[in-house]
């Protein structure tokens, strides 16, 4: 008889790896889940600012903030957020692992920035503007945005 | 049921030549080498992923450090060369899982379906007999017994096979953009570009995206999922699943970026191999050349030990073959049945063997024995 370790390492190893592939849909990623290929989805970032004039658009990644004592600031997306799929704005990319992961993965990288970024004092929110074409279909938009910041 | 309870069973219980786990155990090193490698040159050009946003899974005090994450990196390397070689191996996979299923863990960013799979076949490996063949270090590994091993972390290594294809498949089956086409049609639209690039015909890649195509060629990838996820586990059924995912594997790779995942796919079907060890016998002419070229071949490129290989001595049964293949159920092989054969049990040849196997089922006696 194989000894009892190694059928509750069988067990529960096997239960584990079962359990994650049936809730990989509960994980924006599905993660663990092994969905390959579970979409074909591409998608346009758009980086917008709130500041008290009103809303501003970013172009590509990087723009000039005065921070507390009045000096302009170069503020650049990408000091922080080095990943290229989620650095690269207003052109089309590939949305690895879906809308849905890539759509979680710019709401944190949105709420990092803005959480990282002391020397804008100017800008109040930080948002990102997703254009999503899934499976080949018409355009959606979603905006993720991070919390009110305090300039 | 009880059947199969009780197989189960005999496995759990059973130890066995490891002889072709030492391959896959090569094959898996080889990759967390490559892994290994990749995370060190992102380090040494994007710098640190900790000191920017990630997205870690585990609380945040369990993210490595900087240094710790480097010199785990230096581990990674070390560990997977010894898992080449052979020496240590099994607790080298079983640390080389460990950090990277750590890394996985530490930022979600770095995950990938062909990396988590990666590593737990490295982890499953490391509870079987795989160190025990194809060793730089340990020496010979013809003696049968001191191959033999406890093989139920096989079996769970076999369902966890299984359990990759079920998941991608079913998913698949369930989503109805899947089912339709539509998610097929869109990535050749977008992505024929790769095919062509690989040599594909840009006029087939063209066609491949029509509507009615890729509609079905998305059933054909689902059932071919299914299928070989049933089919590993069926006796009969087994080469042909097997055939089915080593071509399915191939294609994604001329189509699609997966990193190393073809490879990976296509070596833990080294869990299926069947643990005998030189159990079909290869006699062949020494007086001709031809026949001697084919026995060195079939030397240099037996990396499962499927074969022995022996000259022939002339007598009433060689009557003019140059090459005569005995199978494990004693049936012999000769001209396209023993070509056949030899594609069924060379890797590097098993992609050519279907077609063969079908012209020698023309042949009197078709190709030799599916079982043998």
């Amino acid at each position: 008889m194989p000894r009892v370790k190694e059928i509750a390492f069988t067990v529960a190893y096997l239960g584990l790896q079962i359990g994650l592939v049936a809730t990989a849909g509960s994980r924006a990623d599905g993660a663990f889940g092994f969905r390959m290929f579970s979409e074909s989805t591409e998608l346009e970032a758009h980086l917008v600012r709130e500041v008290g004039a009103g809303e501003v658009h970013v172009r590509g990644g990087e723009w000039i903030a005065r921070d507390r004592a009045g000096a302009p600031r170069r503020i650049k997306w990408g000091d922080r957020v080095r990943r290229r799929e989620l650095a690269t704005f207003d052109a089309a990319i590939h949305a690895s692992y879906g809308a849905r992961a890539q759509i979680a993965r710019w709401q944190a990288a949105v709420d990092d920035v803005a959480a990282h970024t002391p020397d804008d004092a100017e800008t109040r929110r930080l948002s990102v503007d997703l254009v999503i074409r899934r499976n080949g279909r018409a355009a959606e938009k979603v905006r993720v945005s991070s919390a009110p910041r305090s300039p | 049921m009880k059947d199969l309870v009780a197989a189960i069973g005999s496995w759990l219980r059973s130890s066995r030549d490891g002889y072709a786990l030492g391959l896959v155990r090569a094959i898996v090193g080889a990759l967390l080498f490559w892994h290994a490698l990749g995370a060190a040159r992102d380090l040494a050009v994007f710098g640190y992923f900790g000191d920017a946003f990630h997205m870690p899974i585990l609380p945040e005090a369990l993210v490595p450090s900087r240094t710790l994450y480097a010199v785990s990196l230096g581990a990674r390397l070390l560990l997977a060369v010894l898992i080449v070689v052979g020496h240590r191996a099994r607790g080298a996979l079983l640390a080389s899982a460990a950090l990277g299923l750590w890394v996985l863990l530490a930022n979600r960013l770095e995950f990938h379906h062909n990396r988590y799979a990666l590593f737990l076949y490295a982890l499953l490996l490391a509870f079987t007999p795989c160190d025990r063949s194809l060793s730089l270090l340990e020496g010979a590994d013809e003696v049968t017994e001191e191959r033999a091993g406890p093989f139920w972390a096989v079996l769970v290594a076999q369902v966890q096979v299984a359990l990759v294809y079920v998941a991608s498949g079913g998913s698949k089956l369930l989503d109805a953009d899947w089912r339709d086409g539509l998610v097929l049609a869109d990535r050749i639209h977008r992505y024929g570009h790769v095919a062509v690039h690989h040599g594909v015909p840009a006029r087939v890649v063209e066609a491949l995206g029509r509507a009615d195509v890729s509609s079905a060629l998305a059933k054909l990838a689902i059932m071919t999922e299914l299928f070989v996820a049933v089919g590993l586990f069926a006796r009969r059924a087994r080469v042909y699943a097997l055939w089915g995912g080593v071509w399915f594997h191939l294609v994604i790779q001329l189509t699609s970026e997966v990193e190393v995942f073809t490879w990976l796919a296509i070596a833990v079907y080294g869990f299926f191999v069947t643990p005998d060890f030189r159990a079909r016998r290869f006699f062949f002419d020494p007086t001709r050349a031809k026949s001697r070229a084919w026995a060195r071949a079939v030397r240099a490129l037996d990396w499962l030990a499927r074969f022995e290989v022996k000259p022939w001595a002339p007598d009433d049964i060689k009557q003019g073959h140059s090459v005569v293949i005995v199978g494990r159920d004693g049936t012999r092989a000769t001209g396209i049945r023993a070509v056949a054969m030899t594609a069924r049990c060379l890797p590097v040849l098993f992609p050519i063997w279907a077609p063969l196997a079908l012209a020698a089922s023309f042949t009197r006696g078709g190709e030799a024995s599916s079982g043998s």
